[in-house]
This record gives C-alpha cells, structure tokens and sequence, in this order.
C-alpha cells in the first residue's frame, strides 16, 4: 500500500528526515512513536505530500506521489488524515463537513453525499449532531466528526497525527474506540501516537523514529517488552 | 460674534447637490479600489515571485505618499506628459481608486492570512482544489475579518474624498466654500456640510455594525 524509498527531508539547512525507507501492507495498522522533533509529523506529512519530500520516494497504491507526473491533488483524495487539532470547517455544520469534500470533489449528489454522511456520523456515534456546528462539540466529538470527514472521501488509507493529544483524557478512550472500529474494518493506517495501549492492542507494528532516523521496526509486544536499541530503550525508560 | 444660519437658506439646494456629487465619484472609487485591491490580494498569497512583488511594490508606493500629492501628479501631470486634458473627476477616481486598493489588498490579505494554516491543509488533505478551498472554506472564514476593515476604509475614503476640492471638482467641501466666498461668512457654509459628511459616516458606520453583527450571528 505504502512504499517509501530512501526519504530525505531538509528545512533550510536542517535536516529532519534523514534516508527512510519502509513499506507497508494494505491493512496494516502501524504506529509511529518518538520524541518529540523526532519528525514524526514531517514523515506522515511526506505521505500525501503535505510535505514535499527533499529527495527520495513516496508511492501509495502503486501511484508515485513524487514523480512530477502525478496528479497530487487527485491521488490525496484516497488518503485521509486526521490532525491534533482537528481542523474542521468552522462555519460548515457537521453534516456539511462530511459531504462538502465528496460532493465538490468525488462529484456525488447531495441526497447521496447526506445519506452517506449520516451513515458515518452514526458509525462514530454522532447521528444526532449532523445540524450542530463544529465549535458547540467537545474536542473527543470534533475528533470523531474528524474522522468521518475524512472516511467520507472513502480512503484506502488514514493517517493520523496524534489524534487524542489535544484531548481532555476523558475524551481519549472514545476517539481511539473510533479507531480500533476502524482499524478491524481492515483499513490501513499510520498512527503517530502516545498512546502506547494503542500501539500494544490495536497496531500490527511500530516503527520508532528518533532525529530523523528510522531506528527501530518491530512487533509491538516485542518492542515494548524488549527493544533492540539502546535509544528505543532509553526513550521507553523515560515514557513508560 | 454674529452667526446667522439664516444666510445660508438659497445655497442650500447648490450644497445639497454636492452630496450626488460627493457620492458619485466615492461610490465608483470604492468600487474601483475593492476589484483591484482583490486582485492585488491575490497576488499578494500566490506563490509566483513575478505577480507578488509588483503587488507588493505597488502598495507601498501608494500607501507610502500622501494622497494629496496622487491625486495632483495625475490631474496636473497627466496633462504634461500625455497631452490628454484629464478631467477632474477621472483624476479623482482614478487617485482614491488606486490609493484605495492599496489599503483594500492589505486588508484582504491579513483577513486571510489570519485564517488558520490548519484548514487549508485540511482542504488540501480532502483533495480539494484550490479554488473551491479559497472560494468555499478559506475566504467565507477570512471575510470576518476583512468586512469591518473594509467598512472603515470606506469611511475613511469618504471623509478624504474632500482632499478632491482641491482640484476643483466641485463636491460638497468645494460648495462650501464657495458659498462661504459669496457670504464672506465662513462657519455656518463649513458646519453645514460638517453635519452632512458626519450623517454620511454615520450610515456607514452604521452599516458596518449591521454587517458584524450578522457575521457574529452566523458563527
Ligand atoms: N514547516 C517547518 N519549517 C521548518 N522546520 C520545521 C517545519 N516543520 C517541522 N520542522 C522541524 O522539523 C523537526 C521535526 O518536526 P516534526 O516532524 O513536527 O516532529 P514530531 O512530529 O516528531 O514532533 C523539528 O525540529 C521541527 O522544528
Ligand atoms: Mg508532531
């Protein structure tokens, strides 16, 4: 699904991506952990180019989304992402956040584009709040109306920027429900999370980021249990 | 001291008319500086160097020099150097259009500059195009912030609309003072068209209390 080939990434003179190169299954749920500047943001942002890469390749489903040929706009509207601060369109009600995107851009009718919205909200469990404006919901309700706004571009794959790190911890357990749900459908995902009882449960691996480097890969039990680098080891001491 | 307002009674309908006069050549200015401003925002937020340095030189020549001195090189010199007999109030649109736009292209350009990163990178994550992301997310948020700016920039441009007196177009401020050179009487001439400029703003401000509220409303 995913195939990433020697990644670079500079801001300015700082390198912060430095030759990463990792694959990954159509889904697979993987999780990405780190410190903080390790440039774990940089590396999901690479995926749909949110980011342009320094050099290197990024290709997903087959399409190489840094050769200059592609239709980078076109190939985003298989990826879906969600961010820590959720991002949604303030002066669009929820219902209007979902169908906004698949009626402008996937060309669905309205009643077609409401129908599936609906369906979605009550998959996160937000049916009766389709007319609400995002700023009167709670930020583990924004996250979930996130979510649904990008599954209703119909992705084959989800990233997410630290999806529960803005979030009051008693909203924590109700967005990642959303995303183990999701992750069961068989959906790829990226994670980049804190949340290490997700990572434990819910990923398939974990891939372990520090200054830019790819330094660890592995099973998450395994990883967690018994890390193979001295930095995985001094990063978990400090976290667990 | 011997006011008498009672003198001004026959130019009345002659410093009246000025209001049109006044009016007419604010409302085409307004008009001119609001497209032209637009475009120059646009420029101003596009990536491409050759659209936004100009724009951004443009801005700075016309909002770096008094407008007094716009309106006489291009009532006096184009004359000079064109041999074209421009009239007063071409000059004047043309000198607050230009001038206005300037200040307009600014505004647009904070208002949506001052709209979050975050959305356009969520539009731009959904596979929106850029233009519906400005035309349908991007500037329906950025317009709360540029419409009260706007309404202020108007009420400046017509207060300043007086400046063209001094280039014979015959406004409400230039009626005023003729009258006064008949009467030899200054003050009554000069605070009746003070009350009239006063009510002008007023609408507007007026105007522009309506607008925000009816933003503030739809949030
Ligand atoms: N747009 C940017 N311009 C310059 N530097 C950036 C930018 N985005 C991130 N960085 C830098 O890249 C490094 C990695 O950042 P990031 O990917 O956000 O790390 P993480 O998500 O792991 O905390 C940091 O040093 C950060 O300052
Ligand atoms: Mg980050």
């Amino acid at each position: 699904m995913i195939k990433v080939d020697k990644l670079f990434k500079q801001f300015g003179n700082n390198e912060v991506l430095t030759d990463i190169s990792i694959e990954i299954n159509k889904g697979e749920v993987v999780s990405i952990i780190g410190p903080s500047g390790s440039g774990k943001s940089t590396f999901l942002r690479c995926i749909n180019l949110l980011e342009k890469p320094t050099s290197g390749t990024v290709s997903v489903a087959d399409q190489v989304m840094t050769a200059p040929k592609t239709n980078v706009t076109k190939a985003r509207e298989k990826i879906g992402m969600v961010f820590q601060h959720f991002h949604l369109f303030p002066h669009l009600t929820v219902l209007e956040n979902l169908t906004y995107a698949p009626m402008k851009v996937r060309g669905l009718k309205k009643a077609e584009a409401n129908e599936k919205g609906l369906q979605l909200l009550e998959r996160v469990g937000l049916a009766d709040k389709e007319k609400a404006y995002p700023s009167s919901l709670s930020g583990g309700q924004k996250q979930r109306v996130a979510i649904a706004r990008a599954l209703a571009m119909e992705p084959d794959l989800m990233l997410f920027d630290e999806p529960t790190s803005a979030l009051d911890p008693e909203m924590v357990k109700e967005v990642l429900d959303v995303m183990k749900d999701l992750a069961h459908t068989g959906m790829t995902m990226l994670v980049v999370t804190h949340e290490m009882g997700f990572a434990r449960e819910v990923a398939d691996r974990v891939l372990f980021l520090d200054e830019g480097r790819l330094v660890e890969t592995g099973e998450p039990n395994a990883f967690f249990t018994d890390p193979q680098t001295e930095r995985a080891k001094d990063f978990l001491a400090k976290i667990l | 001291m011997n006011l008498d307002f009672s003198q001004i009674v026959p130019y009345i309908p002659f410093i009246l008319e000025g209001i049109w006069v006044t009016l007419q050549f604010v409302l085409v200015s307004i008009l001119l500086g609001f497209l032209l401003g637009t475009v120059l925002a646009l420029f101003k937020i596009s990536n491409i160097k050759l659209l936004k340095w100009p724009a951004d030189f443009y801005t700075s020549i016309f909002r770096g020099t008094p407008l007094i001195l716009q309106l006489a090189i291009i009532y006096l010199a184009t004359p000079q150097l064109t041999g074209y007999d421009i009239s007063p109030f071409l000059s004047a649109v043309l000198a607050f259009g230009l001038n206005s736009s300037a200040y307009v292209s600014e505004i647009i350009r904070a208002g949506i500059s001052a709209v979050d990163r975050g959305q356009t990178e969520a539009a731009i994550a959904l596979g929106i195009p850029y233009r519906p992301m400005m035309k349908d997310i991007i500037l329906p948020q950025a317009m709360k912030n540029i419409l009260p700016a706007l309404m202020n920039e108007f009420i400046t441009l017509t207060k300043e609309s007086a400046l063209v007196s001094t280039i014979g177009y015959v406004d409400l401020m230039r009626r005023a003072q003729i009258t006064s050179s008949r009467l030899y009487s200054y003050f009554e001439p000069l605070m009746f068209v003070a009350i009239i400029y006063w009510l002008m703003v007023m609408v507007l401000t007026l105007l522009g209390g309506w607008v925000e509220r009816r933003m503030k409303e739809s949030d």
